[in-house]
């Protein structure tokens, strides 16, 4: 197949097809932009259009999606994504909207309904649309926690989080100013209550950053107590909602007694993840703390839905514009189309195609945290024969045409393999996955060295990772 | 609808080899009282009537012939192939590239993106995209403290409001001091303390800034500080002189321009590039060229990943994770669909086109353009009748310029007006015939 990189089908042929006819009357550059100011030579190549759309079409062959088949990204929630939202993400009316014109209130009220429905999807009581993606979301869950204390004159510093979190919650943390407070979960993946307790009682502690269903996939039982300390310790739960697919019309986190929510739409409202983005995060809250939303935020009265007026409590702006209203708008046509009903089959399926899988994996590979799961489950490296590594593991798994769980995540995990199927998987396709993984299992045992040289049926083999790093190219 | 394969038999099939009765049994670890008995959403739409309604929403927004607003979003022509190739659904419904060896198509596009960027800016590495401009902004202005180890931010006065606004709240949320500096006040404010100043060039009322002479005075009084250029129109690279020749350190961009719709302003894409020596402190993915390790063929990886959060956690250079990846696909497509050529006389369009009515405004008794400095594709007209001016373009199918006094309540009767390529002759002519319509009410407020 042909791999050579675009900048080699430069033919330097002027391609004038996207160019409309100047048709005002022109002057010399240099009459209008002083010659300092401008450039002699542009590197960028020009290839005939044929030659662009064969390249792309030959790599997008070369890229495993959703659409390719199962995708069991632990943590990832990758569903399929439903054909009539990108339909709708390219109606005119919406694609071709800009964000400072007058007559907007279409787009508007997209976003004032949006709101409203993931207010009672996760019993929150505000919300802004306008983070970009997961972590620019809990950036502005911890700027509401910094801006609470911060007004309330209470000097706060830290916040918790235990060892079994999103590693972007510590970096979340670090941007909006607070230290971290590691806590270990114990032998059941869960909180433990004394050391919580303990830890709020230092005093400067915000609060805490918490996933329910956690990255094990397991249901923290304690959960009310959890919340319950921090509050009375003066602190806020926030909820990493990166797990809410499971919890979808089965429990909220405004019921678990958490203040703030992040979501990402891109795993649990079925956005297509982009190949790495563009996602949307949106923010909830509590009413105490919909004062501290960033700017701009919404209202809708008998005018319309209108900006509210400027609040100083707010933690001001943290994105140009309205947010990633395309992803918005894909998002609330999945909860139309799905409605009540849906949502919550939602929520209880993707439960029922893990704990399957759950089932049947852990007769053969170990499962440390072995109860009911949620959305995903979390399998080791223990036991597997001949040195061979969760790593060796995935990529055997490529060779069969299907794509491979996160791998070495939750860090509490040796040799982690964290499993997520999703609701949108037939049982055929769990079936399938079963059966490549038993199959790994025994070739483990009895070939160690076809595992350790995969994968081999990919377009190429396995790469070298720290050549990347050491000596990086990343230009031509 | 829903999307979930499974009948009622296969459901009960799988409950039954877990030893299970119902779904419910499933969550018998979750307290009682907090399981929801039934969502307050209204029952699920098919296809068709969800269609129908959102169409109907659709046309609560206004669409118009002809645009004369920017101000960080633009409206250009969008090449065909763009839309094809980001449709490809082996891309657009892909993850970021963990398992490379089955993500060598994004990768290797991505890889092209990064470098098609560093040639257009001639900058040494582009990294994979942030979320947008300001936000490229706001992590471009925590980089530049992290790389020069102080703690003090200057923002001139000429960079979108918005934009402003953001990197006002990332410093905040870092305890980083942001000084707002009018170009006359730079000079005294420069010291040793100062990690970098930003400046945006064309910046947001047109002007294109002589950067390159800016960059050379900061430097002489501030050796070490941090030079942080940012365009919200990178088209203007089709001929303006790039970042990476007027020793730019980072350069940020919001890349809507290139090919991507306008989306009421989301997703755009954030531009981030740097010299090679501040490499290790960029924020945000990286993919790299490497070999088989048991072969000789080349491929593609994310890379460098020591500085990101997954790994590093509270020491990671930035909490981003997830980024703007398919609109990296989109610039990527629109640049090769333009090429060179195709780029450099888009470019000159918006230059030639916007000068057009920028001289025949002036000949307009009471309309006066403000700025002194050559401009791209946007100006400053300060106007007689500023709501006469909106009122009859909208009449006339025309997007209005933007009332500059949104932004800044002190100026009144002044608009940002924005001319591109995708603006014919006519509609220019049109505008100058509305405009003309309203120069006897010199007497106003003007």
């Amino acid at each position: 197949m042909d791999t050579k990189i675009i900048f080699e089908k430069n033919t330097n042929h002027y391609n004038e097809n996207c160019i409309t006819k100047m048709d005002v009357i022109t002057k010399d550059l240099s009459e209008i932009i002083p010659a300092s100011l401008i450039r002699k030579e542009l590197p960028i190549p020009n290839v005939p259009e044929v030659e662009i759309v064969r390249h792309y079409i030959n790599l997008s062959n070369r890229n495993y999606g959703v659409d390719t088949g199962m995708y069991p990204l632990g943590s990832c929630t990758m569903k399929y994504n439903p054909k009539i939202n990108e339909v709708i993400a390219r109606i005119p009316g919406f694609s071709q909207v800009h964000p400072l014109q007058e007559e907007n209130q279409g787009s508007l009220r997209i976003l004032v309904e949006l709101s409203k429905l993931l207010t009672e999807i996760t019993g929150m009581e505000g919300f802004t649309l306008q983070p970009a993606a997961g972590a620019h979301g809990e950036l502005v869950g911890l700027l509401i926690i910094k801006k609470y204390f911060q007004n309330k004159n209470i000097l706060k510093k830290k916040i918790i989080i235990p060892d079994s979190a999103h590693g972007t919650n510590p970096a979340s943390a670090k941007m909006a100013g607070f230290s971290i407070i590691e806590l270990q979960s114990n032998e059941h993946g869960e909180v433990p209550l004394d050391h919580l307790e303990h830890a709020m009682k230092q005093g400067d502690v915000a609060g805490i950053m918490l996933t329910n269903p956690n990255t094990l996939g397991v249901f923290d039982r304690k959960i009310k107590e959890i919340t319950k300390i921090v509050h009375e310790n003066d602190g806020l739960c926030y909820y990493d909602g990166a797990n809410l697919n499971p919890m979808l019309g089965v429990c909220r986190p405004g019921d678990m007694g958490f203040d703030i929510v992040h979501l990402n739409l891109h795993k649990t409202f079925s956005t297509p993840h982009g190949g790495g983005g563009p996602g949307s995060g949106p923010v909830g809250v509590i009413e105490k703390l919909i004062p501290f939303l960033p700017e701009p935020c919404l209202i809708s009265n008998k005018d319309g839905m209108i900006c509210g007026e400027r609040k100083a409590t707010s933690i001001g702006r943290i994105k140009a514009f309205w947010g990633n209203f395309g992803i918005i708008l894909r998002a609330y046509s999945y909860i139309l189309a799905l409605g009540a009903k849906g949502l919550s089959k939602v929520g209880r399926v993707s439960v029922l195609n893990a704990n399957y899988l759950r089932y049947k994996l852990k007769k053969r590979y170990h499962l440390p945290y072995d109860r009911t799961c949620k959305h995903e489950f979390v399998l080791s490296d223990k036991g597997i024969p001949n040195d061979v590594t969760t790593e060796d593991i995935a990529k055997r798994i490529l060779d069969y045409g299907m794509y491979a769980p996160t791998i070495y995540f939750p860090l509490i995990v040796n040799g982690a393999l964290m499993i997520e199927p999703t609701e949108t998987e037939t049982k055929n396709n769990l079936d399938r996955f079963v059966d490549i993984l038993l199959k790994i299992y025994d070739e483990a045992k009895e070939n160690p060295e076809i595992l350790k040289k995969a994968p081999h049926n990919t377009p190429i083999g396995r790469l070298d990772a720290v050549l990347a790093a050491r000596t990086p190219k990343l230009r031509e | 609808m829903d999307f979930i394969p499974h009948d009622d038999k296969t459901i009960n099939e799988m409950l039954k080899e877990l030893g299970l009765k119902e779904l419910d049994d499933l969550f018998d670890d979750i307290p009682k009282d907090l399981l929801e008995n039934q969502l307050n959403i209204p029952p699920g739409l098919s296809e068709p009537d969800l269609l129908d309604k959102l169409k109907k929403i659709s046309r609560e927004n206004k669409m118009y012939q002809s645009s004369f607003l920017g101000a960080g979003i633009y409206y250009h022509y969008i090449p065909s192939l763009v839309d094809f190739v980001i449709s490809r659904s082996e891309f657009y419904t892909a993850y970021t590239p963990y398992q490379a060896e089955a993500s060598q198509g994004f990768l290797q596009a991505i890889y092209e993106y990064q470098s098609i960027i560093s040639r257009l800016t001639e900058m040494d590495v582009s990294n994979a995209s942030m979320y947008d401009g300001s936000t490229a902004l706001a992590e471009a202005a925590i980089m530049s403290t992290i790389l020069t180890n102080k703690n003090i931010v200057i923002i001139m006065e000429g960079v979108h409001p918005e934009y402003i606004e953001v990197v006002k709240t990332y410093c905040w949320g870092q305890n980083i001091e942001l000084r707002i500096v009018s170009q006359d006040d730079l000079m005294n404010n420069l010291s040793e303390e100062i990690a970098s100043v930003m400046i945006q060039s064309p910046n947001f009322f047109g002007d294109i800034e002589d950067v390159a002479e800016i960059s050379k005075n900061i430097k002489n009084s501030a050796p070490n500080c941090i030079i942080v250029q940012l365009m919200t129109d990178p088209t203007c690279l089709g001929v303006l002189k790039p970042p990476g020749l007027i020793d730019v350190d980072i350069f940020v961009a919001e890349g809507q321009s290139f090919g991507i719709n306008p989306s009421f302003g989301g997703p755009g894409l954030g531009i981030f590039t740097t010299k090679q020596k501040f490499l290790r402190k960029i924020p945000g993915r990286l993919v790299g060229k490497t070999k088989e390790l048991n072969g000789e063929r080349e491929g593609f990886i994310l890379t460098l990943q020591a500085r990101e959060q997954h790994i590093r956690r509270e020491k990671a250079s930035s909490n981003i994770c997830t980024n703007e990846a398919l609109c990296a696909l989109s610039a990527l497509i629109y640049l090769l669909s333009l090429g060179s050529y195709g780029l450099r006389e888009i470019a000159t369009q918006n230059i030639q086109k916007t000068h057009y009515l920028k001289e025949k405004l002036a000949l307009i008794p009471g309309y006066k353009i403000l700025n002194t400095k050559p401009t791209y594709n946007e100006f400053l007209l300060k106007c007689p009748d500023i709501d006469k001016l909106i009122k009859e373009c909208k009449i006339n199918d025309l997007l209005p310029p933007l009332r500059i006094s949104n932004y800044y309540p002190n100026m009144k009767n002044v608009l940002l007006v924005c001319v591109t390529e995708t603006n014919s002759k006519d509609s220019l002519d049109k505008f100058l015939e509305i405009a003309s319509k309203f120069k006897e009410n010199i007497m106003g407020d003007s």
